[in-house]
């Protein structure tokens, strides 16, 4: 199994390969595509740098999502739950999620200025969506006889929300939340690279605006491993707070 | 004397969208405390329909029902059901599921415990108390919804055919369980099934359904001797009746 889980690695060290043949031909001047070795004395002689800035994306990115998922689970609780509410936003939530966060950059600069507030504002678009949609398909999906055992048994609607809709639907919201991360993200990244001046996202712009192109390739990787890692975090807490889920589906992830 | 289940002239229509459907017709029955009754028929004759109208989850569209001498509205809390697809809620123990009827009228953490350990005993679920039901046998998750269902003490128990998806050993084992269960607590039986040998086994008292619409065909009082033979004479003689009555129908299909 842990073997296996390293074939994940071969097309990583099939680039890497590519990567330094490039170099060694010559594609481009050592200036634009700098070889990997000097990539990673970036890692070592900019090593606070880069994590200063990661520190910084982060910390947007797990403001934003936080405060998208406390916004999008009731929510999407309550819509999933209560046909009338559906009804109500059924169309709005298809327009809004069709926007792009990135598109509402301008507008979230001239009304929130530069610095945190845009970038956290546009991250919690991001991830408001997915997580909203995902949970109200969570409830949604809730098998009909729990329901009923419920209204049997006489339960209150209290309690049948917080024991029954809101654990039927965690693995959906799980789902939502991996969306929603993956796609605050990529916000983060745009909005540091126009409206912040720290994160991974304005690193790399300027260090293109430096001839930086080590310090680039550096920032892209970071961006991509943190990525995987965020992604691979939600995956363990998924498996345990749904461990009851075992077995139940046969299809693996 | 009066009656603990009293059904008047009772009716259900389903609105459709290009007819309607006529679930029951001229429904009219009444039996005293403790019965074992077995609503028999072929599917679509409306005998879980009328489950469901006991259990409250459905109303009817005409008549009257009374249930321990009110008229019934809404779930009552003198009943619990037990269904096929057992309705247990998946991310809950075993423990927490055969709580939860009890958790939804308010009864106190350590009255809950003592009294779902007692059913536990019952149902010979003990030692599983901390499984989630994906981890057990068909037979065992019906168990739970048994004991679930007798820990309020229901003076009522209607199982919508609680066995139909278990192997013929299985469903004898449980078939045994559930008489020596209802002769401890002496609660009134509603068992749907379309088992005709599951009828004669189980009941007092048979109630014959024939579809379209669904409505009483026979009413049937079994005098057979508990334990009862299925290999004995009298056993298959009241078989073929009832299997006589059920094809009646079939002409018509």
């Amino acid at each position: 199994m842990q073997l296996r889980r390293a074939l994940g690695l071969l097309p990583l060290a099939l680039l890497l390969i590519a990567w330094q043949v490039a170099v060694e031909l010559e594609v481009y001047p050592p200036v634009l595509l700098p070889p990997p070795v000097k990539v990673l004395m970036v890692f070592v002689d900019d090593w606070s740098t880069v994590m200063a800035n990661a520190a910084a994306s982060i910390s947007r990115v797990v403001t934003g999502i936080t405060l998208s998922f406390l916004v999008a689970v009731p929510l999407g609780l309550m819509i999933g739950r209560y046909k009338l509410l559906d009804t109500m936003t059924d169309w709005s939530i298809q327009i809004f999620r069709s926007i792009p966060p990135i598109a509402l950059i301008p507008l979230a600069i001239l009304f929130l200025g530069i610095g945190d507030k845009p970038a956290i504002a546009l991250i919690f678009l991001a991830g408001l969506w997915p997580l909203l949609i995902n949970t109200i398909f969570g409830v949604r999906n809730i098998e009909r006889t729990l329901i009923k055992v419920a209204r049997a048994a006489r339960a209150s609607e209290m309690l049948v929300m917080r024991d029954i809709v809101l654990p039927a639907s965690l693995p959906s919201i799980f789902t939502g939340l991996r969306l929603a991360v993956g796609g605050g993200w990529l916000t983060v990244v745009t909005a540091e690279m126009i409206a912040v001046k720290s994160g991974l996202g304005y690193m790399i712009l300027n260090a293109q605006l430096t001839f930086r192109s080590d310090l680039i390739f550096a920032g892209i990787i970071v961006i991509g491993a943190i990525g995987l890692m965020a992604d691979q975090a939600i995956r363990v807490v998924r498996g345990y707070v749904c461990r009851w889920q075992e077995g139940l589906n046969s299809v693996p992830e | 004397m009066s009656h603990f289940l009293e059904f008047i002239d009772v009716g259900k229509i389903y609105p459709g969208k290009t007819e309607q459907v006529e679930a029951l017709r001229g429904i009219n029955f009444s039996c005293g405390a403790g019965d074992f009754i077995c609503l028999l028929g072929r599917s679509g004759c409306g005998k879980s329909t009328l489950l469901q109208l006991v259990a409250g989850l459905e109303k009817s569209s005409s008549g009257q029902m009374i249930v321990a001498g009110r008229e019934l509205d809404g779930p009552s809390p003198d009943a619990a059901i037990v269904f096929q697809d057992h309705g247990l809620f998946p991310w809950m123990t075993v423990q927490k599921n055969v709580e939860f009827n009890m958790k939804a009228r308010g009864t106190p953490a350590a009255e809950r415990r003592e009294r779902a350990k007692q059913f536990i005993d019952m149902t010979s679920l003990t030692g599983f108390e901390e499984r989630y039901p994906h981890e057990l046998s068909g037979g065992m998750r019906q168990r739970v919804g048994i004991a679930r269902a007798l820990t309020t003490g229901p003076k009522a128990l209607l199982m919508d055919e609680p066995f139909g998806a278990l192997d013929a050993q299985t469903r004898a084992k449980l078939q045994d369980e559930l008489l020596r269960i209802w002769e401890q607590q002496r609660t009134t039986v509603l068992f749907v099934t379309h088992s005709i040998d599951e009828a004669v086994l189980l009941a007092d008292r048979i109630l014959v359904f024939s579809p379209r619409p669904g409505r009483i065909a026979a009413d049937i009082k079994v005098d057979l001797p508990r334990p009862r033979e299925t290999e004995s004479p009298a056993f298959a003689d009241l078989a073929r009746e009832l299997r006589v009555l059920i094809d009646a129908d079939r002409a018509v299909d």
